[in-house]
């Protein structure tokens, strides 16, 4: 029973994890109506980045997380000026939400997240990179009948933080509410004087900046950090947002904590490998049992 | 290498598709062996098994219009059935070959028939999640398909007790199934067949109210999509000698994607010629000790094509234009009539 418990916690700080990065895809969804393929990139440039921050000037923790804010942000606004905006020629409804533009961007940053990957190994090596062990989060926490490291609840109140952080800004401040307004209706948001432009901008600096520290608290949990971590939660996060209705955000952030419990739950039944499948089959279950996301029928829109 | 063969018209066709024949089995063979080095006959093999890779995608996501981002999936699942047979039943290769295929074909239309209802990015991402699940279960299903470690071929490629192991070889045994493939991708795609493909690739629900029946074009063409790919699966499982899981990897979906974008969708010398440049560029960039740039190369390549070329190298208007005038395919019997369109 303990077990599951430990496993339990696990699964949720994972979870936020998911969450985090399913966040920024919800965004920049919402807002441009298509998948960043590259978010998983961002997430492992947050990691590269913290390292480096960490290694060069060992900074505290929560400075360290602020700089990774930072980073994050502004890889996010290089992403969009060099994916995105290209091929945004072209504002009116029928074209943004027209195949072809969809698909035009899907590759150019799934093409970008090739090229960043490859581009960090060239530079970083492809083998792990060796993270200091003080630094690591695994000091061990008992926490009545479970032991979990410090990890588990620096990574849950952090991501808890952000989230709240997030609905702040989504709710009360100018950048947050034409956010919204742009995801609601481009077109709406252009007659009323937001500047889509910009507001597409800052969905991608928002968005990229929780990618990014995603990355940087899962570098420090596992101590794995390496030019391809991002893949795998990248997919996962996406999957979060797809089963949560492509467009809003609590679903997202549910399904995030479901694929990570359940995930971190599957281990109790099957070897530890087969971890990864969890995720693509829930993908596929809701792609052809719910096309339209468990909480899709709500459609409550960021 | 080649983009169609065998003449199918009257007069001049016969020209361009002996031109291509030509080069193919006399001109490049003679051209790799007064170079006299097997390592670029088996940079030949792998182009053409991926033109053959690409040509299949072109069918799915560049006539259909489908994005398919787990081609890689039914590749492996040829690979491995092929080395299976080969390796545990020690079954020859002109057996294993057609149960690649099969296997492909099979696994497709699995995948196919729930998804096909999926509109543009939920089947891209269906096809991912797919594609991923099956290289894990290629990965981790150590007992069955050895896991990590791969599977090592030792019959070699033999036909009839001939060895036809040698590059120099197997070039041919390559060369005559990726042409005979290519072909009939080039009849499937140029033909009042792949009319209809493009039609619901424009617009489904136009193409299904003129009477085409579009989940189930969808689902066929997949299908034979995914035969194709598991030709080219066991093609490389018997030219390699040696497969693993990393051969079947997201990252080889993308390296065939992009050969599909960089040639121009729905164009298949585009295809062809994509496969050609995304395998050859990093060969002649070895030359000048830069090997390790492959995947940057493919990255950089897939991002320059959809931003300065969106239609890519042979633009899919010129490709069938080409086609039409060089090749005739089952155009061809239409032409007399002066009219072009669906019968």
């Amino acid at each position: 029973m303990d077990y599951y418990l430990q496993q339990l916690v696990i699964g949720l700080s994972v979870g936020m994890i998911y969450a985090l990065m399913a966040i920024g895809f919800t965004l920049i969804f919402g807002v441009l109506n298509v998948v960043n393929f590259a978010h998983g990139e961002v997430y492992t440039v947050g990691a590269f980045a913290g390292l480096i921050i960490i290694t060069s000037f060992a900074p505290p923790l929560v400075a360290v997380l602020l700089l990774v804010l930072a980073v994050g942000a502004l890889t996010g606004v290089g992403l969009e000026r060099l994916a995105f905006r290209p091929f945004r020629r072209f504002t009116d409804e029928a074209s943004v939400k027209s195949r072809a533009m969809r698909e035009a961007t899907l590759m150019s940053s799934l093409a970008l997240s090739i090229v960043a990957r490859e581009g960090i190994e060239l530079i970083f090596g492809s083998q792990f990179q060796t993270v200091p062990l003080k630094l690591l989060l695994s000091e061990p926490i008992k926490l009545g009948p479970v032991t979990i490291v410090n990890g588990d609840i620096i990574i849950f109140v952090t991501s808890a933080i952000m989230l709240l952080g997030l609905q702040y800004v989504l709710k009360h401040t100018q950048v947050g509410l034409s956010i919204r307004a742009v995801s609601n209706n481009a077109l709406g948001a252009r007659y009323v004087g937001i500047d889509t432009n910009r507001t597409i901008v800052w969905t991608f600096a928002v968005g990229s900046a929780m990618g990014a520290v995603a990355g940087i608290l899962v570098g420090l949990y596992y101590g794995a950090i390496f030019p391809n971590m991002g893949f795998a939660p990248g997919v996962k996060a996406f999957v979060a947002m797809v089963m949560g209705g492509l467009s809003s955000i609590p679903g997202a952030v549910i399904c995030a904590l479901i694929i990570g419990v359940a995930e971190s739950m599957s281990t109790i039944f099957f070897p530890s490998v087969w971890q990864e499948l969890v995720a693509y089959a829930f993908l596929i279950a809701t792609l052809i049992f719910f096309p339209r996301g468990i909480f899709g029928g709500a459609r409550e829109r960021v | 290498m080649s983009a169609s063969d065998t003449a199918s018209g009257k007069g001049r066709s016969y020209f361009w598709s002996a031109a291509i024949l030509i080069a193919l089995f006399v001109l490049v063979p003679m051209l790799l062996n007064f170079l006299g080095r097997s390592y670029l006959y088996q940079v030949a093999n792998i182009m053409m098994i991926f033109a053959l890779l690409a040509a299949s995608m072109h069918l799915v996501t560049g006539v259909a219009g489908l994005l398919q981002l787990g081609h890689a999936a039914f590749y492996g699942v040829g690979a491995y059935t092929a080395a299976l047979l080969a390796a545990n039943a020690g079954w020859p290769f002109l057996i294993t070959l057609p149960a690649a295929g099969i296997a492909g074909a099979l696994m497709a239309l699995l995948v196919a028939l729930p998804t096909m209802r999926l509109v543009s990015i939920y089947f891209a991402v269906a096809t991912l999640g797919i594609g991923q699940m099956l290289y894990l279960i290629l990965l981790n299903w150590v007992s069955f398909t050895k896991g990590p470690n791969g599977i090592l071929l030792f019959g070699g490629l033999k036909i009839f007790g001939q060895d036809f192991s040698k590059p120099a070889m197997a070039y041919f045994v390559v060369a005559i199934v990726a042409a005979a493939s290519i072909y009939v991708i080039h009849r499937l795609s140029h033909s009042y067949y792949g009319n209809a493909l493009r039609a619901l690739r424009e617009d489904d629900q136009c193409a299904d109210a003129m009477g085409i029946d579009t989940v189930r074009l969808k689902v066929v063409s997949f299908t034979i999509s995914g035969f194709f790919a598991g030709i080219a699966g066991a093609l490389w499982a018997h030219t390699a000698g040696y497969i693993s899981p990393p051969d079947f990897s997201f990252n080889v979906s993308i390296l065939i994607l992009a050969m599909v974008v960089l040639g121009g969708l729905g164009s298949l010398p585009g295809a062809i010629i994509g496969a050609v440049i995304l395998i050859g560029l990093p060969e002649v960039l070895r030359e000048f000790k830069a090997g390790d740039l492959r995947n940057v190369i493919v990255g950089i390549v897939l991002f320059a094509s959809i931003l300065f070329m969106p239609k890519g190298l042979v633009g899919e208007a010129s490709a069938l234009d080409l086609i039409r005038r060089q090749f005739g395919g089952a155009w061809r019997s239409g032409a007399q009539t002066g009219r072009i369109g669906w019968k």
